[in-house]
């Protein structure tokens, strides 16, 4: 019983994990790059909503739409300015750019916002509705919904619109893509902007159960990185299978397994796939 | 690596602290860029000569900290011996990492090593009775003493860590002029082409990575004598050390002796100096800083700043001899 | 042959659904000039990586004076005595010419003689004078000549060379098959890829056809020239 309570819990929060990690996995996949500094976006997302939340009074599942947005417009800003710059360059370079950007974000937030823990309170916080002898907490509820519908977003985004589908021809190849008329550049800070922007979005979402501070992106970094090569660097699907299955294995192993163990079993997972599959359960070769 | 050069400002940087206050805070910082570019070297055993980019660094760095400390609060044992036992589990440590990550590229192996350190840093503040937790641990306290490696004053530190720096610098030239220092420019260069005339490509990364993490341990295990406290947060940090040990070494200019050295004392001084002058919102200032200079760096002279003051120095003598 | 220096049997590979080689076999006799030719595409470069363990073959074994080296990698393959220069030329760029061929030498030698050894090579392959020049600074003919002195400088019984004459005019074509002959002189066994049909035909005394992963000629230059299969292999069915 406990045990699918915590399958319950682990797919809820997992399916926040595949929103945050999708966002990586879609930059890697456009521009081969790693973004080391993405859990700092999802930062600024969570900030974004918190000074929504307290100076608008918005709930912070609206507020992450305006994360989404305003995330969106800046990583466009930086694909432009710095990424793009490096695209060719030796992966060193590619590295400590990204690095970088990640000691820029956070000590600009740092100074801005100061390091003391902030949190949000909806009413809903500490709810939770029955599922049958299973618990479901409704901010779990309402952060893996808006999850799924921006996943929905998202696939229809890339299937069914233009610049998706432009976008998609992009990843695949560049140059027949740009044969085709297609602005590779273009694509690739749209791809960068949905990328951050979709991480931040989803630290908005989880904002009603976590605090926010400018150095909380450490804490997903590992956890964000292990979805996404679990899942395959590059596949949107693997992201979401990634993260799903990083929640819940994160969460029956706190079952078994004292917490200090529960990463260890994380970066296990990782290592082999990285070692044994490096292109994940269903990436691309690449 | 021209040694009249050298053995002057090694003998420079030994009797400057003669000049300063031993218990005031110069020789301190001073002795704190010592220990970084100390460490910016030995990242650049395998970042700047074999081309591996380690952003988890700190792992070792953690290990060497935590592993002489708790030999010496639970043990009593010398933090001399400590520092051996905690550069071999590194050496172990780096030695196992090696398998998964030995086809590992680029990206790839950055993010590898990352995680890596991520999960001890997890580890060491979940782990509370072993490790004292996220409250971090204090080495015991005692008078002047060799043996226990503490002193109350810098001075001895200082030539510790200098200490430190010459010989990790010389082991950088030992490999980089040795035959094994011609075989990691190989596969620095190209992996397949290397093996093919002959070089075991993986013997030779691993050699590298297991030398730089059991120095990187060393300098941990130092860290702690001098610091007196450490907590996770400073020893496994990302940022604090992985981050520092690589942006030392590339700002200054990676794969190059004096680049880890010339990253340190730019950074150090500065940041000291921010921390103690500037409120600490501010203080995140300087961090912003670097930051911005590392990225600025590696768009415009990725070689590093020893390249610019090269090229400078060059036009410099062309000028005065116009 | 009685004692070949180095054996195929049955060699195959394949890359996901692509097959490159299928089946082939073919032995080397001890300072033999082998050429081994086919059209584009057709797995030369494939079997060259196979036999110094660059790719692992899916099937077959391979054998170096009479020992299997099937599956070691390429290190080994060079301790063992057969190394490959590449097709598109893979020199060190940021490294010295010297350098270059002196990492070659350091499979068998200190880092000292390693030195006297690169120099030797260099010399050998007519290149000593641009020893201390950047390998990225030369031609890409001198960069292909340094290929070769640093594939002799691991002190090789077997050289096998991916298209060495590629970009290569009349002249600097002759002076690389006299080298070529050279080398068999002091007791080197060669295998060539080329296209320059001229150079395949004089310099070897057999030669080797591919096509589409599989060998399906093997002789004198003058039994290739006529075989009908080569021909259409070539030409398409009409010249046949």
């Amino acid at each position: 019983m406990a045990f699918l309570q915590a399958v319950l819990d682990g797919l809820m929060i997992g399916g926040v994990y595949a929103v945050i990690s999708i966002g990586l996995t879609l930059v890697f996949g456009v521009m081969g790059i790693i973004n080391f500094a993405q859990a700092e976006f999802l930062m600024l997302g969570m900030f974004i909503a918190y000074f929504a939340w307290q100076f608008l009074g918005l709930d912070p599942l609206i507020g992450s739409v305006l994360s989404f947005a305003i995330i969106f417009g800046v990583g466009v800003l930086v694909q432009m300015t710095l990424i793009q710059r490096v695209l060719h360059a030796p992966p060193v370079a590619q590295i400590f750019v990204t690095v970088g950007l990640l000691i820029v974000i956070e000590n600009l937030a740092l100074i801005a916002f100061g390091s003391d823990f902030r949190s949000v309170s909806t009413p809903y916080q500490t709810s939770a509705l029955r599922l049958g002898p299973l618990f479901l907490s409704v901010p779990y509820l309402a952060a893996f919904l808006m999850s799924l519908l921006s996943g929905c977003a998202l696939w229809l985004f890339t299937n069914k619109t233009w610049y998706g589908r432009a976008m998609r021809a992009t990843a695949q190849d560049p140059m027949a893509a740009h044969l085709m008329g297609i602005d590779a550049d273009r694509m690739r800070q749209i791809a960068f902007g949905l990328g951050v922007g979709l991480t931040a979005f989803g630290g908005a979402v989880i904002l009603p159960y976590f605090t926010v501070q400018p150095t909380v992106g450490q804490q997903f970094v590992v956890l964000m990185f292990t979805a996404v090569v679990l899942g395959g660097l590059g596949s949107v699907a693997g992201a979401v299978v990634g993260g799903l299955a990083v929640g819940v294995i994160q969460s029956v192993s706190t079952l078994f397994f004292p917490i200090q163990l529960q990463n260890l079993i994380l970066f296990i997972v990782f290592i082999t796939v990285l070692a044994l599959r490096p292109t994940g359960l269903l990436g691309a070769a690449r | 690596m021209r040694l009249l050069p050298a053995g002057i400002a090694v003998l420079a940087a030994a009797v400057l602290p003669l000049f300063l206050d031993p218990l005031g805070y110069p020789i301190r910082v001073l002795t704190l860029a010592l220990l970084f570019a100390a460490l910016g070297q030995a990242w650049n055993i395998v970042g700047g000569l074999a081309n591996q980019i380690s952003l988890g660094h700190a792992a070792f760095f953690g290990l060497g900290a935590y592993t002489s400390t708790l030999l010496l609060i639970n043990f009593g044992i010398s933090p001399w011996i400590g520092m051996i036992a905690g550069a071999a589990l590194a050496a172990v440590a780096a030695l196992l990492l090696s398998f998964p990550t030995m086809r590992l590229r680029g990206h790839y192996f950055a993010l590898a090593t990352l995680a890596f350190a991520e999960v001890l840093r997890v580890i060491a503040t979940s782990w509370s009775e072993v490790t004292g937790g996220p409250v971090g641990l204090s080495v015991p306290f005692s008078p002047d003493s060799f043996l226990l490696l503490q002193f109350r004053s810098t001075l001895p530190y200082y030539y510790i860590m200098l200490g430190a720096l010459v010989l990790i610098s010389g082991v950088f030239l030992l490999i980089r002029e040795s035959a094994l220092g011609y075989r990691l420019r190989a596969v620095k260069e190209n992996v397949d082409a290397a093996e093919v005339i002959g070089v075991d490509t993986t013997r030779v990364k691993i050699i590298a990575s297991v030398v730089s993490a059991a120095l990187t341990a060393i300098l941990g295990t130092l860290y702690a004598q001098f610091t007196y406290f450490f907590d996770p947060d400073a020893v496994f940090g990302i940022v604090p050390i992985s981050i520092r040990a690589a942006m030392v070494a590339i700002l200054g200019g990676a794969g190059t002796v004096v680049g880890p050295i010339i990253g340190a004392f730019f950074i150090i001084p500065v940041e000291e100096f921010a921390n103690s002058y500037l409120s600490s919102r501010t203080a995140g200032l300087s961090q912003l800083a670097f930051g911005l200079a590392l990225i600025a760096v590696i768009l415009i002279q990725p070689r590093g700043i020893i390249v610019l003051i090269k090229e400078g120095a060059a036009r410099f003598r062309k000028g005065s001899e116009a | 042959m009685s004692h070949p220096i180095l054996e195929m049997r049955q060699i195959s590979k394949h890359f996901g659904g692509l097959q490159a080689l299928e089946d082939v076999s073919f032995d080397v006799a001890p300072r033999e000039i082998v050429g081994l030719i086919g059209p584009n595409g057709a797995g030369k470069s494939t079997l060259f990586n196979t036999l110094v363990g660059l790719h692992k073959p899916t099937a077959g074994t391979v054998r170096l004076q009479g020992e299997e080296i099937t599956g070691l990698k390429p290190h080994k393959v060079a301790e063992r005595g057969m190394t490959k220069t590449f097709q598109n030329v893979a020199l060190f760029s940021e490294t010295s010419v010297f350098d270059n061929v002196l990492i070659g030498a350091l499979l068998r030698n200190t880092v000292a003689d390693a030195r006297r050894r690169a120099e030797m090579c260099l010399e050998r392959v007519g290149l000593g004078a641009v020893a201390r020049k950047m390998a990225s600074d030369l031609s890409f003919p001198e960069r292909a000549r340094v290929e070769v002195a640093r594939g002799l400088a691991t002190q090789p019984k077997v050289l096998l060379l991916d298209e060495v004459m590629a970009a290569l005019n009349r002249v600097e074509m002759e002076e690389i098959m006299a080298l070529i002959r050279s080398l068999r002189e002091d007791g080197l066994t060669v295998v060539v890829v080329e296209h320059h049909m001229h150079a395949i035909m004089s310099l070897c005394e057999r030669i080797i056809v591919l096509n589409f992963g599989r060998k399906i000629a093997e002789g004198s230059p003058e039994e290739i020239a006529r075989n009908p299969e080569v021909v259409r292999a070539y030409l398409g069915r009409e010249y046949a």
